[in-house]
């Protein structure tokens, strides 16, 4: 056995272990719940210089898994981590890399599938991978996960086939315990062996074609091949397994059991939960009740013989689904189980309990009930074949009203008045903070943003410039999590989440079908306003169907808030953090240096897509911010697609005081970081000049008021800090030019 | 030194609020069993998207060296029960499992006898410890010192292992915080001590039990939505502020609507009225059910109508100003936020972040 050390991790911070040890080439990735942190550990170790692992922060996940996929078919060391819809996005993409046969390394850290969207875990995510073509490994405690990482890319390279390696998301993504891993890197090196990749775009002497267009008899053969593929794994893996065991002293198996040679009544469940079972098994045995519990390490391929073995004795199987194939009277598990019965003539009865949805915990009582359910079914007692357990009916309780409709004449309060010029243009007047007050609240309070948010400010300062009835929409994000926490809404009018890779989509929906009703005379004209708010997160990974909605020219608004990071997940950089800022994927240390790239200018963009409004605002200028949503509103009904950019103090993770965030934002301003101004139709108008009134300052000292950037002070990043002042000023002297210039 | 505590499992459970540092406790106290101590551990927190000022929760396990974990669930019976904020009295399942073999520790300057009132402490071992005063006398934070009192409630856990798993974690991330650290640490340790409270039916036993909503599957909405429109604002969010208010000065307030502006949380009741003789929206109050006490409108308010003041001496049941929007005041709140006193320095101190 090789030198090992004992510590106490969880088990995303095993797999970043791991991935550091194996120094693959790159990692792509997109951060989300609850895998993020593997790329947080990594890019932390990465920061200290502990590896070179190439991190590489994708707008999505689809274009994480692209980017894997590219790194994979140039004959790199690939690894990557997701959980739940991050998977699902991709998934599109995971055909692709075993059907071509490009090895790598896919973390899941199983989480349940939107909608409702909820962070927690199950196993509604993993199952959609069954039919990929993946080999899935499934690791019940942190140090599986780091063992099967290790084990995984010796699998992968050996097979040319993608490896996943899942794991419950929170029970053992999260949570800390002992774990014994390799002192040496090149222990584990040794162990995977070198890589030698058969093929690559890098071998200019026998150059190949990688994805070829084909058809019908060719493709039987490669997905045949695919079959052989999985075939050998099943007689590769328990090798690997033995091999691993010479030097690490830890024995797996695809299929284990725990008191299951007599048993006559067996728990077949996966995960963390296997542990828990157990202990339900040893209360039930004392009881003089023949029980045992059943798991298996390895979900793909299905090695039916290693898991009939286990199970063979068994009268009756009670499968623990964490999902449910919904109308088909069970998860998948109970399905793969119930074949393979099947297979081998078994008159076994299963039972199915849907458990532990949603991160519903699972208890050692829990697990008692649904093998005495098993226990009853072999007495012929009459037993649910299908049960969820956790459910409940509700009691009944009259609904109660809190406020009254906002009527279209309420939210009507002329407190600022739009017209048309001379020469067509749309103008506006008044916004007046006084004029404002008489605007009701379409968002009720209550909600659970941070102390000093700055995204309720910005809201609310949005919608006073909006009369009417409006329809919402929001982006997945800090701004949806904390007004829709179930079974409360802080939302006063009608309102949409959608997950934010297709936000603008969903409300071009909404709003084609409100013209097609109107049109057909089904429901009266309401004279609605369409509008998306969305982070600028929300406007990384939906950027694209933002864009598309604006190609359209959709009549409606997108509001932005730019907090510059993605906050709801505990502050990764995004493509608008400041350049040099620190975040849990940018983070400072020997060799990190923060985020690598300067801030998105999504105005610019937008204003690439000649939609009739662009326009940034800011609360430290309520009047001018009021205004533009009325423009934005008048542009939507009247042109097409309109987008406000403002700038959203988040105290918690910018690292300053919630009290003092306007100044902060004003600082903002000033540095012309955020310049305030607006594109109609093309044609740029600064609305505040810093310079004019004498304000003008340098970046350095906006950054200086957060516990984000504040490092950037020092001596030591003059060079970023210039680097960004020349960007912030490119920028503002070509706005300065379009200013002065209709034409540009 | 081997620990003893008796049986299979010992489970901790502290109860703390976003911001305090108890999923950093947590994290400690868990590698302090599996590293130093040579048991085996495990530690985790509750999850959710928490943001900063909610009640959370932070559960470690310990178990002899031999005996696996088997179980992630919550802990429902515990031997700890660390309390990072009296105010935390009364909140979701606080107190849950709590019995004789409870040592319950109470970060508070009050007395054992108001704080087993306050909390309805059925029976166990408690131990109040003015956890915020020494961390403030010593310059440190509030989980440090109460690290030190679980060690000496413990009375397994020895108190140089508690300093070196902090001098060899934080220690070396933020050296410069480390002596307050340790100061704070045996402060805790030397002014903890317990008193036994006796199952003498004061209050009952108090059991965990995941909460069921009055929607279920037989009457939810499909689909999950929610036609209860504005219904957050039957939150009382009274308990995520810091120990101050903001207070308000008709007299002074000339109803210029920044407070309204600034507002992220919809405090202030603005009506139609008059001023200086003519028709305008004035400024009724704050409703501060609401408030988060983040201080924003004290900084913009033109004319010092808005003052920040400490919350505890001044009785604001009586100044509140219900929403005026509601159409019934006579509705039930719930307590959803909790207090976490802490200074500003917070915000940028040795608090690891989180994940969400």
């Amino acid at each position: 056995m090789l030198g090992q050390k004992m510590v106490f991790d969880s088990g995303n911070e095993l797999a970043a272990l791991a991935a550091k040890q194996i120094n693959y080439h790159i990692m792509g990735y997109y951060p989300i719940t609850p895998s993020t942190q593997v790329a947080e550990q990594l890019d932390l170790m990465g920061a200290e210089g502990l590896h070179d692992v190439k991190l590489i922060p994708a707008e999505g996940e689809h274009s994480a898994a692209g980017i894997c996929y590219g790194g994979s078919a140039a004959g790199g060391r690939v690894f990557n981590a997701t959980s739940a819809n991050g998977l699902l996005y991709a998934i599109e993409q995971l055909p692709v890399q075993s059907g071509t046969r490009f090895p790598m390394v896919l973390n899941v850290a199983c989480r349940t599938v939107s909608g409702p969207l909820s962070i927690k875990g199950d196993h509604s995510d993993i199952m959609y991978a069954l039919n990929c073509g993946w080999i899935i490994l499934f690791a019940k405690v942190p140090q599986e996960v780091y063992d099967f990482n290790i084990i995984a890319l010796k699998i992968a390279e050996n097979l040319r086939l993608p490896v996943i390696i899942a794991y419950d998301g929170f029970f053992t993504s999260h949570q800390k315990r002992k774990a014994l891993v390799f002192e040496n890197d090149s222990d584990v090196l040794d162990f995977i062996g070198e890589y030698k990749p058969e093929v690559t775009v890098f071998d200019f002497e026998n150059p190949v074609t990688i994805g070829s267009y084909m058809n019908e008899p060719d493709l039987t053969n490669n997905k045949y091949q695919l079959h052989i593929a999985m075939e050998k794994a099943k007689k590769l893996i328990p090798s690997v397994f033995e091999e691993y065991c010479n030097i690490s002293g830890r024995r797996y198996h695809i299929c284990k059991g725990y008191m299951t040679n007599d048993a006559d009544v067996i728990m077949f469940i996966l995960g963390s939960a296997f542990d828990t079972a157990k202990d339900a098994v040893d209360n039930l045995r004392q009881k003089g009740f023949k029980v045992g519990a059943a798991t298996v390490s390895v979900l793909r391929p299905w090695a039916v013989d290693e898991i009939y073995d286990v199970i063979k004795n068994a009268k009756a199987v009670v499968v623990c689904d964490r999902q449910d194939s919904f109308g088909a009277g069970g998860g998948n598990l109970s399905i793969e189980i119930k074949a393979l019965l099947k297979d081998f003539n078994s008159h076994a009865d299963v039972i199915t309990r849907v458990y532990g949805i949603g991160g519903c915990d699972f208890y050692v009582e829990d697990a008692e009930k649904i093998l005495n359910d098993g226990i009853a079914k072999i007495k012929s007692e009459e037993v649910m074949k299908f049960d969820y357990i956790n459910k409940y009916v509700g009691s009944g309780e009259k609904d109660l009203r809190y406020f009254a409709p906002l009527t279209k004449e309420m939210t009507s309060p002329e407190n600022v008045k739009s017209g048309v010029d001379e020469n067509g243009k749309i103008t506006v007047s008044g916004g007046s903070i006084k004029e404002s007050l008489s605007m009701p609240r379409r968002i009720a309070p209550g909600h659970g943003a941070c102390p000093g948010c700055g995204i309720f400010i910005n809201l609310n300062l949005f919608l006073k410039g909006i009369s009417g009835n409006v329809v919402l929409l929001f982006h997945t994000g800090c701004g949806m999590v904390v007004t829709t926490a179930y079974p409360k809404t802080s939302f006063k009018v009608n309102y949409i989440h959608n997950l934010f890779q297709s936000g603008a989509a969903t409300l071009s929906g909404v709003l084609e079908v409100y013209n097609q009703k109107v049109k057909r005379g089904e429901i009266p004209d309401e004279d609605v306003t369409f509008i998306m708010v969305s982070g600028d997160g929300g406007l990384d990974i939906g950027l694209g169907s933002a864009i598309g909605a604006g190609l359209r020219n959709h009549g409606m608004i997108v509001l932005e808030y730019d907090n510059g990071g993605y906050m709801n997940t505990g502050y990764q950089q995004s493509y608008s953090t400041p350049k040099g800022a620190r975040s849990s994927t940018s983070h400072i240390g020997k060799c990190g240096k923060g985020k690598v790239t300067f801030h998105k200018d999504n105005p610019q963009i937008f204003a690439a897509a000649n939609i009739p409004y662009v326009a940034t605002a800011a609360e430290t200028h309520p009047a001018d911010f009021i205004k533009k949503a009325k423009k934005a509103q008048e542009y939507a009904k009247k042109e097409g697609m309109a987008y406000i950019k403002c700038l959203s103090a988040c105290p918690l993770n910018w690292g300053d005081e919630p009290r003092f965030e306007k100044d902060v934002i004003a600082k903002a301003v000033d540095c012309c970081y955020h310049p305030l101004y607006e594109i109609e139709k093309g044609i740029t108008t600064i609305n505040y000049d810093p310079e004019k009134k004498n304000s003008k300052i340098d970046v350095v000292e906006w950054f200086a008021m957060m516990g984000r950037t504040r490092h950037l002070k020092n001596a030591e990043f003059k060079g970023v800090v210039d680097e960004i002042q020349g960007e912030i000023d490119r920028r503002w002297e070509r706005l300065k030019v379009r200013n002065e210039c209709d034409k540009l | 030194m081997e620990a003893d505590f008796g049986k299979d499992y010992f489970e901790m459970r502290l109860e703390s609020i976003g911001g305090l540092g108890a999923n950093l406790s947590g994290k400690l106290l868990g590698e302090l069993g599996a590293l130093y101590m040579g048991l085996n551990a495990s530690s985790f927190a509750s999850y959710g998207s928490e943001k900063r000022g909610s009640p959370v929760k932070s559960f470690i396990r310990y178990a002899k060296p031999d005996k696996e974990i088997r179980i992630n669930c919550p802990v429902i019976s515990p031997d700890m029960v660390v309390i990072f904020h009296e105010r935390l009295a009364g909140k979701p399942l606080v107190m849950a499992g709590v019995s004789e073999k409870t040592k319950v520790i109470v970060n508070s300057g009050e007395s054992a006898g108001f704080i087993r009132d306050r909390f309805k402490m059925c029976a166990g071992e408690l131990f109040v410890v003015d956890a915020l005063k020494i961390a403030m006398e010593n310059k440190t934070r509030v989980n440090m010192v109460l690290l030190g009192a679980v060690a000496k409630a413990s009375g397994f856990i020895p108190l140089e292992y508690v300093e070196k798993v902090v001098s060899d974690t934080l220690g070396k991330k933020y050296p410069k915080n480390l002596e307050g650290n340790l100061k704070g640490i045996r402060a805790g340790f030397e002014n903890t001590k317990g008193i036994v409270i006796p199952n003498d039916g004061k209050y009952q036993f108090e059991k965990y039990e995941e909460i069921k909503r009055v929607w279920g599957f037989d009457n939810a909405p499909l689909g999950g939505v929610n036609p209860i429109f504005g219904s957050s604002v039957s939150n009382d969010l009274s308990a995520s502020r810091e120990g101050y208010i903001p207070l308000f000065d008709k007299e002074k307030c000339i109803n210029c609507g920044m407070c309204d502006i600034y507002c992220p949380d919809m405090v202030y009741q603005f009506t139609e009225g008059e001023y200086n003789g003519k028709k305008a929206m004035v400024n009724l109050g704050p409703d501060y059910r609401h408030c988060k006490g983040c201080m924003r409108c004290v900084e913009v308010c033109p004319t010092s109508a808005i003052t920040e003041g400490l919350e505890r001496e001044h009785d604001i049941t009586k100044t509140n100003i219900n929403n005026i929007d509601l159409l019934n005041d006579n509705i039930n709140f719930d307590d959803v936020g909790a207090n976490s006193w802490v200074d500003s320095t917070s915000y940028t101190a040795n608090e690891i972040p989180i994940d969400l």
